[in-house]
């Protein structure tokens, strides 16, 4: 047999380099090792194939720890209504009492109230004396003295507001006519 | 659609076929492997040496086949990716077994190639023989060249060695598969 080379001659005969193929154990093999696949595989296969569906239970879960929290939140914030209910009443009222004198004062510029910046911030409502009559208020919740405290807060932040308001009025009139606000406790 | 090649194995791999192997269907799997088994176990065959060493080589290579099945992108490179996976198990094979891949001085390819041009007689298993025959590293370069058809730049990236050194390895493989059919004429 004579042929160019050696190339040549396995490409014209190269039926004849095969062989048959492997024993049925390499199948057998496999299989066994699918079937051992399978099962573990399978939890990750079906994420795989439902992952909208495993993004949106996920998502649920999240929100569902989220409003789990937040409505903690609210619980804490609200403890002060199911501790002294009476009082809530009063600091609802003060609240908004003291807030709409904020928003009056707040509209005169800084150098016609003529306080500092730490003064301007003890006018605000929630100030450290504030926090922590609330903060007795929620460790002692039967304590008389406390209440009353903390509604005298109120009626001497709104009293001391009340002067400041007049003052500024007197020396500089707001653009805006203000109300004159009627306390009702 | 991609048919494999081989006339032993007409069975043609179809996008289809390719589908239901990533949704893990083992029928899909025994199809692909009847459709490649054959071909892959003859890699196997002529890169280990022996019947054993190839059909575990092949069932290694197989598990990985499926296990990555959801990796391939087309269908119509199926052939090649599983093709590069048994020859790469082949090469781990071997480098379990410590042949070692290492360069060699270059030679004069174009008196190597004078040589061969000249002529070639043998026969088939004469020619296989002389195969089986050849030093580990020699016979890897040349299977991997003249029966898979891969580059001497591929061959040299496979195996970690210049394109040289492959270029040099196969024409003495060449040259000594010639000289060992011409003994037996």
């Amino acid at each position: 047999m004579s042929e160019k080379n050696l190339e040549d001659f396995i490409r014209q005969h190269r039926a004849g380099f095969e062989e048959e193929g492997p024993s049925p154990r390499v199948w057998k093999g496999l299989e066994q090792q699918l079937k051992a696949q399978q099962r573990p595989a399978g939890v990750v296969h079906m994420l795989k194939r439902h992952w909208l569906k495993a993004a949106a239970v996920l998502v649920l879960v999240v929100n569902s720890v989220m409003i789990y929290q937040f409505l903690q939140f609210k619980k804490q914030q609200q403890d002060l209504g199911t501790i002294a209910p009476e009082l809530q009443e009063a600091r609802v009222y003060y609240t908004s009492q003291i807030e709409q004198r904020l928003d009056d004062i707040r509209k005169y510029p800084p150098e016609a109230l003529g306080l500092d910046s730490t003064a301007r911030k003890e006018l605000e409502l929630r100030n450290d004396t504030y926090d922590m009559l609330e903060k007795e208020l929620q460790a002692n919740p039967g304590n008389e003295r406390i209440r009353s405290a903390m509604v005298r807060y109120y009626q001497l932040k709104l009293d001391l507001l009340d002067k400041i308001l007049e003052e500024l009025q007197a020396k500089q009139p707001a653009t805006k006519t203000f109300n004159h606000h009627e306390r009702e406790i | 659609m991609q048919a494999l090649t081989n006339n032993l194995n007409p069975t043609p791999v179809t996008d289809q076929l390719v589908a239901r192997c990533k949704k893990g269907d083992v029928r899909a799997f025994r199809e692909l492997y009847d459709a490649y088994s054959t071909a892959m176990y003859n890699i196997c065959l002529r890169m280990t040496g022996n019947v054993s060493d190839a059909e575990d080589t092949l069932q290694e290579a197989f598990i990985q086949v499926f296990g990555n099945i959801q990796r391939l992108e087309q269908a119509g490179s199926i052939t090649a990716w599983i093709k590069r996976i048994v020859v790469n198990h082949c090469l781990s094979h071997l480098r379990r077994k410590k042949v070692y891949f290492e360069e060699v001085e270059e030679i004069e390819v174009e008196e190597e190639q004078s040589v061969d041009e000249a002529g070639f007689s043998g026969t088939v298993q004469a020619v296989k023989e002389a195969i089986a025959a050849l030093p580990v590293g020699y016979k890897t370069v040349l299977n991997l060249y003249l029966f898979e058809e891969y580059s001497h730049r591929e061959i040299a990236n496979m195996l970690d060695i210049s394109e040289s050194t492959v270029k040099t390895q196969y024409m003495r493989a060449k040259e000594k598969v010639r000289q060992m059919v011409k003994e037996r004429i």
